[in-house]
């Protein structure tokens, strides 16, 4: 086996011109995901009625389908239902595939984080004439955001890898064009090192990242 | 104050028309391909070309129609079509009985076979009938899997599908044998120099044409592109972008 050193350095110019789009989805996809798991999870741990029973189901779904499946039935199955839906391109649909797949997950994990500050937080503010909403916003969640960040990094970085799944339905990132350049050269090992190279770095930047937010959350914690 | 409502108007309407007028000029038809079939569609160098990027280029020229590919996985592409994503697939796609019930085709523009492909100095498998108790690999969501199962009814033949890369198992060894049209298994060959080997003739003639979904519109649209299809034929270009990506006329 011969590897092909300059092929894949020249395979870079090209993946990290489709970047950007791996890119956009994964953060876009995260920030949506963000907002929806907060609100699963506020409404779980307040219990609220009708919604509470939605959430369950929601999370049952998304966390109990592959992606895949979930991007299918978004991408080609809605749209036979609801013909205005064929406006939607294969980038929307697969962020909002990688935002409620995603959600689902990070939803249990926020809850889980809120769960995790003393009971006796929420009972002092309520003490105070706090309204619940109020006690969760500025007491409650700040203390879970700290507790929760390892844990949605997590999440951060599968969803990173996530979208490579995107390219079955036509977005062009980097996965796809790694794929395309490795069928028309045949030369596949090089073309998915380069790709997991790649890969690789995004995560390691975005690690770095998560760390020094970490400095940042335990700034009160530390004497 | 009438001169200048009429002066108003003649602009709206002047910026009207320039907004309006390049969609009544060309109709634009969206063609799915999976950039992943050399020499067919593929991408080199970030540049999507091939057999059917030239022809579908041509047919846009003939039947004034502006063409836009998209590229997905081959397993999606139906789904896309399905879903109205794209208007039709071009990545010689084969005319079957099953496809024929869903889809109306456009006139075949290739006409080839099936061909199995084995490791360099194999000498074992020489037919279908060899296939028998072997591991053959097929492309996810091609209808090669159906032709061999057709040409097995007793169900001797493992087959494996793949969704990328089964030249490369078969050269490895983990494979025994894949099955693809001949045309692209010769292409394959001489491009990758991998040490694979055309195994006896071709099974099964095949005509490959693309597919739409069934509808009024799509019945003119079909006739457009057949107009230019046959044109094509009969000046002998369509022969002519076969000559160059694989030195043979698969058209005829």
């Amino acid at each position: 086996m011969n590897f092909d050193f300059i092929y894949t350095l020249e395979l870079f110019p090209i993946l990290l011109k489709y970047l950007g789009v791996t890119m956009q989805m994964a953060l876009l996809g995260f920030v949506f995901a963000l907002i929806i798991a907060l609100c699963v999870a506020v409404i779980r741990v307040f219990s609220v009625p009708v919604l509470n029973q939605v959430s369950i189901v929601f999370i049952s779904f998304f966390r109990g389908t592959p992606l895949l499946v979930q991007l299918f039935l978004l991408y080609y199955g809605l749209p036979q239902l609801m013909p205005w839906l064929v406006g939607m391109d294969a980038f929307t649909a697969a962020v909002i595939g990688l935002s409620l797949h995603f959600s689902a997950y990070m939803a249990e994990s926020i809850r889980a984080a809120i769960l995790g500050v003393d009971r006796s937080q929420m009972e002092a503010s309520l003490s105070i004439g706090m309204t619940k909403l109020q006690a969760m916003r500025r007491i409650i969640l700040p203390q879970a955001a700290r507790v929760a960040s390892p844990s949605l990094m997590n999440y951060f970085i599968d969803m990173i890898k996530s979208t490579s799944l995107a390219f079955t339905l036509g977005v062009a990132e980097i996965m796809s064009k790694a794929q395309m350049e490795a069928s028309s050269s045949f030369k596949f090992f090089e073309s998915f090192v380069a790709v997991a190279i790649v890969y690789w770095l995004v995560v390691v930047i975005f690690t770095q990242l998560q760390h020094r937010l970490e400095i940042h959350l335990n700034r009160a914690y530390i004497k | 104050m009438t001169t200048r409502f009429s002066r108003a108007l003649a602009i709206t309407l002047a910026a009207l028309s320039f907004i309006t007028a390049p969609a009544f000029a060309q109709d634009t038809i969206k063609v799915g391909m999976s950039g992943r079939y050399f020499p067919f569609t593929f991408v080199q160098k970030d540049v999507l070309q091939g057999f059917e990027v030239d022809v579908w280029n041509e047919i846009g020229k003939r039947a004034d129609l502006n063409v836009e590919f998209k590229t997905a996985n081959f397993s999606g592409l139906f789904g896309m079509l399905e879903a109205g994503h794209i208007d039709t697939i071009s990545n010689q796609i084969t005319i079957t009985d099953e496809r024929l019930a869903k889809y109306n085709f456009a006139q075949a523009y290739v006409v080839d076979g099936a061909q199995i492909v084995v490791k360099k100095g194999r000498t074992d498998i020489q037919g279908i009938d060899d296939l028998k108790g072997k591991k053959v690999a097929v492309n996810l969501g091609s209808n090669f899997e159906q032709l061999l199962r057709k040409a097995d009814p007793n169900k001797e033949i493992n087959i494996i599908t793949y969704d990328a890369g089964f030249e490369q198992d078969v050269v490895l060894g983990r494979t025994d044998a894949f099955v693809m049209d001949r045309v692209s298994s010769a292409q394959l060959i001489k491009k990758s120099g991998l040490p694979l080997e055309l195994a006896g003739e071709p099974f099964e003639t095949i005509k490959n044409a693309m597919p739409f979904i069934k509808s009024d519109e799509n019945k003119a649209l079909i006739a457009r592109v057949n107009a230019a299809l046959t044109s094509m034929q009969e000046d002998g270009s369509l022969s002519q972008i076969s000559q160059k990506w694989f030195n043979a006329d698969i058209t005829k």
